[in-house]
């Protein structure tokens, strides 16, 4: 029905969009989803011809198919005639989309005398039917734009678009300004309106999207970054900027906390428009733009494919004699990612941690790290995998200073030229924990600080190297509680800011929660359960699983059980 | 409407008032204030006497106001020495000339300015556009009475084309078709200067305007729904555009227009109650000036009342917005 | 600040550097006119002459220098130009903005008078009146003013209710600023676009007027007024030299307020953004 090829929109020297290529079935609804300025509304207004009502200089290439027929080759009239009639648009601004003077009816009634010749009756009986079917209130019929709601005014400008029957419809924004009850019967309404026709729904709103979409594209800087069917873009983004959008949204079902994009928007010269906020960005991202390719049935345009999957464990098992402490592991960390692990004592977490850290010898399977088989634990795999352990106290030496501690794998790896150098990492990366980096500090020892402190310096001290993974085993246990709520604020922090990928070892679901993208539920050695968090816990079907949820601490039923007793 | 109408009435009243005082104020006697010293000079003292008693003006103040005003209402607007005919009787042939000429003119130029603005405004900066403000605003600078005199000099006089005074030929016997020509030849060279100083002040508001609203969102939604062109301009640019033009008009009708109007009427001696009121400049007649004075408020304030009530009914904001 | 944008706009606004030439080259004749004409009352007996190297558009009826009369005419328009724009500006001003500051009982009867006087014909009163009185041309200034103030006062009135309410007013009175300061500081500059822009169109309008009344013969002889000279030339039709008489004062007026109408035109675009474009 719609097919956009290589789609480019200029506005004098800024490139608005940059090689577009999308398509859309009849009966389908494309979403195409972006923050402000990210050129959705031009996309949709180049679809329909009307560029150069925006600005003079607007320049366009590109083909854009309606049915098999190039309309960016039509002329003005050509074009006048397919206005509305075969593509129609629902306006984003709903404030001055409506002329002041005249009524509501008429406006919705105009397209069809005007465009098909329709008479008074006829074309007052379809307006009243349309306005009808998007619940706009009929004893306003007659009202002048500036005597109704924002929500009222939303409602006719949507049956305004369907008068004329188009094969393609844009929705800019259709929801915007209704509040969340209306807008989910509005789109109830949408979705019968829409039957039968090509959409395309331009939104910031993910959570419209998803309750409505076939397939979403995800546009960033003019470019489509990520093109996949809604429901798996929604539940595993393959694209950096795609997983950032959705960690950005409040939803009831999601459970870790809100995050942001590191950097700001910014207009990218030449590379990956992205670049300059990706946490997995090398070289060849500031050199050329990535092209959108496939993977089945989604597209992803990066340079390393999407998202990295960092580290990889193949059926990895560690036995001791006949008993298997974890038997037939596979798990794939992302980049930028927290899995959780998770599990009651005994599951062989900390011995999965140890036998991924090479502190015991895996007697099958294998490890690799980005990619690329990890045959020993050297130098290069500490400097990209490091390690926090349950009791900080113990993990760092009584014997070191703050300063000496956190030195320490910086003078074991060479890093830097001098002592000063060094001096300097150490004095940042303690700013990274929040902690001071004055002189008196620098000099204590581990007994003179609090507990969150020395998980501090540990902490300190294992992101000085910039690793990519950091395995926590248990890191909050033995710390107090607001202690605890600190830590977990600051691993996710350093995470938005780094791309650190974390792989998060626990047994208390409801801290996995707060912490974690994607959760594994580990009994007697074997993973049973895994998936994305928010999905886990409201839809998992294992017994222990279970059993973990109903043991999982809830402030309600502390109050509730210590009323009973 | 209440609140439209009050301030109508107190203007109303200011007039009336100012009318009465007027030669009330000029040091002398009243009567020759009323009349004139030309006029009085030739009077009788009988005459005198009966018209001081008539006007009550050895009366106190007030009960000669009340007895102007009661006057007033009868119709009695003072008797014309100069035209030898009560005042209300000299007006009432002066005036049909002056609706005629304004009227069209006023017509005209409102209906060309509004169309020229809005073809202007919609293809702002182009070179329509910009020939056309050029040409407007240089136009809008000569004052009326020149512009009637250059056209008279160059129609009237070098080329012979227009007759040069008066609404129609005098003593021509004409009638029909041949008393409508005559009349329609005397009306074009006044009436081309009214529109040509007129047209500018429409044309530039309405262009102001429509640069606005052209830029309007319901201008983009009215093109995104295939409509054409000139129903854009039209039917949803022009109408928008249409508003302070008329809203502007009434104020400026009092001022600018009558002007315009009277000056010109001077200048092509078109017999109207512009030369009615020069002449009686001229003369001294001070009654026919302030009868005209009274019938021209009363006009332009029942024209500005019909602006007020033609804007709310464009403008369906303003209905609600009570 | 406001002098700076103003700058940078003109320099690129041809309408605008033709107003302002205008008007400075008017401002220039009005100073210099006893160096560069002859004394424009001087009769003599050179009657009715044609345009000669002396006397470059001839001479009147009583052998006045029309041309040294065109300048010295300048004069009394740009006088009355000013005299008006200024004058009027200061009422409408001070009752506008009073007006919508003091609100309450003042403002209401204030604005019944504003409305009331509006619909009043203005020009039409100011010839009765003035047949009655015969102005000199202070009292015309002030004649004038006086029935053109009301105008300004009521867009005065609605501009200052816009920005009574703005938020760094409000800030201005959480810093305990007076009434004064606030006028003075926050919205006289506010206000000042259309101060100025008001203030040249009344000032065109003033200088239109003054020829009007002058042209149907109700203005001081004793004044030279290009109005006056095309009411005086009007007598004299049937001679040849008439049109000399006529057009130069004219051609005058007419420039004087085409200079004005286009410095107006191109002051409202530098100060009202979306009319930038235009």
């Amino acid at each position: 029905m719609l097919r956009v090829s290589n789609l480019s929109v200029t506005y004098g020297t800024r490139r608005i969009l940059n090689g577009i290529d999308l398509q859309i079935q009849r009966g389908e609804v494309l979403s195409i989803v972006g923050e402000s300025g990210t050129g959705k509304t031009t996309l949709g207004l180049s679809l329909m011809g009307l560029l150069k009502e925006q600005a003079e200089d607007v320049e366009t290439n590109g083909e854009v198919y309606l049915q098999e027929r190039d309309i960016t080759k039509c002329n003005e009239e050509e074009l006048r005639k397919i206005r509305w009639n075969r593509i129609a648009m629902v306006f984003q601004n709903v404030e001055n989309a409506l002329n002041p003077v005249y009524t509501v009816l008429d406006q919705v009634k105009e397209p069809l005398m005007e465009n098909k010749s329709w008479d008074k009756e006829e074309a007052t009986l379809k307006s009243l039917d349309l306005l009808q079917k998007v619940d706009f209130p009929s004893h306003r019929l007659n009202a002048y734009p500036h005597e109704l709601s924002a929500g009222e005014k939303q409602k006719a400008l949507i049956a305004m678009a369907f008068v004329c029957d188009p094969d393609l419809v844009i929705l800019d924004e259709p929801t915007a300004s209704l509040d969340v009850a209306s807008r989910q019967s509005i789109l109830e309404r949408l979705r019968l309106l829409c039957r039968d026709r090509a959409v395309l729904l331009i939104t910031h709103n993910l959570a419209v999207a998803g309750g409505f979409s076939h397939k979403t594209a995800v546009l960033y800087g003019g470019y489509i970054v990520e093109f996949a069917p809604t429901k798996d873009l929604l539940s595993q983004p393959r694209h950096p900027y795609a997983r950032g959008l959705l960690r950005s949204y409040v939803g009831m079902d999601r459970a870790k906390d809100l995050q942001g994009i590191k950097g700001r928007v910014q207009f990218v010269e030449k590379g990956c428009p992205f670049h300059p906020r990706c946490t997995q960005a090398i070289a060849l991202c500031e050199d050329e733009s990535p092209k959108l390719v496939s993977l089945g049935e989604r597209s992803v345009a990066c340079h390393r494919g999407g998202i990295v999957p960092l580290l990889e464990v193949k059926a990895l098992t560690f036995s001791v004699g006949p008993l298997r402490l974890i038997d037939s592991i596979s798990q794939i960390v992302f980049e930028g990612e927290t899995l959780a692990i998770v599990g009651a004592s005994g599951a062989g977490k900390t011995t999965l941690a140890k036998t991924i850290m090479g502190l015991l010898n895996s007697t099958e399977g294998e490890v690799l790290l980005e990619g690329d088989k990890v045959e020993r634990r050297d130098k290069d795999f500490f400097s990209r995998v490091q390690m926090i352990y349950q009791d900080p106290r113990e993990a760092l030496s009584h014997r070191l200073k703050v300063l000496e501690c956190v030195r320490e794998p910086l003078d074991i790896q060479s890093v830097g030229t001098n002592k000063q150098v060094r001096y300097e990492r150490v004095k940042a990366v303690l700013e990274e924990v929040e902690l001071p980096t004055e002189d008196e500090f620098l000099q204590r020892y581990p007994h003179q600080l609090s507990g969150g402190e020395v998980q501090r310096v540990a902490i300190a001290r294992a992101l000085v190297l910039n690793p990519k993974l950091l395995i926590a085993d248990e890191p909050t246990s033995a710390l107090d509680a607001s202690v605890q709520a600190k830590i977990v604020k600051l691993l996710n922090n350093i995470q938005e800011k780094r791309g650190l990928a974390i792989l998060f070892i626990t047994h208390d679901i409801a801290l996995a929660r707060k912490m974690s993208d994607r959760i594994a539920i580990m009994h007697a050695g074997r993973i049973i359960e895994e998936g994305p968090t928010g999905w886990m816990l409201s839809s998992c079907s294992h017994p222990q699983t279970r059993e973990l949820l109903k043991a999982a601490t809830t402030i309600e039923r502390l109050r509730d059980s210590s009323d009973e007793s | 409407m209440k609140t439209t109408g009050t301030h109508y009435v107190i203007a109303f009243l200011i007039i009336l008032f100012l009318n009465f005082l007027l030669p009330r104020l000029m040091a002398g006697d009243p009567l020759t204030a009323i009349y004139g010293q030309e006029v009085l000079i030739q009077m009788t003292p009988a005459l005198k006497l009966r018209l001081t008693e008539s006007f009550g003006l050895d009366q106190p103040l007030w009960e000669q106001f009340f007895r102007y005003v009661f006057s007033l209402f009868k119709g009695d607007l003072g008797y014309s020495f100069y035209h030898k005919t009560p005042v209300l009787k000299a007006i009432l042939s002066y005036l049909p000339w002056t609706i005629l000429l304004m009227g069209t003119a006023f017509t005209l130029s409102g209906v060309m300015g509004v169309v020229l603005g809005i073809e202007s405004g919609w293809r702002r900066g182009r070179k329509i556009d910009k020939s056309l403000l050029v040409g407007m605003m240089s136009f809008s600078g000569f004052p009326s009475f020149f512009v009637g005199i250059l056209l008279l000099l160059i129609f009237g006089v070098e080329l012979r084309l227009f007759p040069l005074h008066g609404a129609q030929t005098a003593y021509a016997g004409l009638s029909g078709l041949g008393l409508l020509w005559d009349i329609l030849k005397h009306l074009v060279l006044p009436l081309s200067t009214l529109v040509v100083v007129f047209l500018s002040g429409d044309y530039l508001l309405t262009r102001s305007t429509m640069v606005t609203v052209v830029k309007e969102p319901f201008v983009l939604v009215a093109k995104a729904k295939g409509l054409t062109d000139r129903k854009i301009r039209y039917k949803h640019a022009g109408r928008n555009s249409l508003i302070p033009v008329v809203t502007a008009t009434g104020v400026r009708f009092g001022s600018m227009i009558v002007t315009g109007a009277l000056l010109v009427e001077v200048v092509f001696s078109y017999p109207g109650m512009g030369s009615l009121v020069y002449d009686a400049i001229l003369t001294r007649d001070y009654p026919v000036l302030q009868g005209s004075l009274l019938v021209i408020t009363i006009v332009v304030l029942m024209v500005n009342l019909m602006v007020d009530l033609l804007y709310k009914k464009l403008d369906p904001r303003t209905a609600s917005a009570q | 600040m406001i002098f700076e944008d103003l700058g940078k706009q003109l320099k690129k606004d041809t309408f605008g550097q033709f107003g302002i030439g205008l008007t400075i080259l008017f401002v220039i004749v009005a100073t210099l006119c006893p160096f560069i004409a002859q004394d424009p009352d001087a009769h003599s007996i050179l009657t009715f002459q044609p345009p000669s190297s002396n006397h470059w558009l001839g001479t009147n009826d009583v052998g006045q220098d029309v041309w040294s009369r065109v300048l010295w005419g300048v004069r009394t328009s740009l006088l009355i130009a000013l005299g008006v724009g200024l004058l009027t500006t200061a009422f409408s001003t001070t009752i506008g903005v009073t007006a919508a500051l003091v609100g309450g009982a003042y403002e209401i009867v204030v604005m019944r008078i504003i409305d009331a006087l509006l619909a009043i014909p203005t020009v039409v009163v100011l010839i009765v009146i003035s047949a009655f009185i015969k102005p000199d041309i202070f009292m015309l200034i002030v004649l004038i003013s006086s029935l053109h103030w009301q105008g300004g006062a009521r867009i005065l009135r609605s501009q200052t209710l816009a920005v009574k309410n703005q938020l760094h007013i409000l800030a201005a009175k959480t810093f305990g600023a007076g009434r004064l300061h606030i006028i003075v500081r926050h919205i006289l500059p506010e206000l000042g676009p259309i101060l100025i822009v008001s203030f040249i169109y009344t000032a065109r309008m003033a200088v239109f007027i003054e020829a009007g009344l002058a042209f149907v013969g109700i203005s001081d002889p004793s004044t030279i007024s290009w109005g006056r000279m095309m009411y005086h030339s009007a007598k004299f039709y049937y001679l040849p030299v008439w049109k000399w008489w006529l057009l130069p004062p004219g051609f005058a007026l007419s420039l004087l307020i085409v200079g004005f109408t286009f410095l107006g035109y191109s002051l409202e675009r530098v100060f009202e953004p979306r009319l930038k474009d235009a």
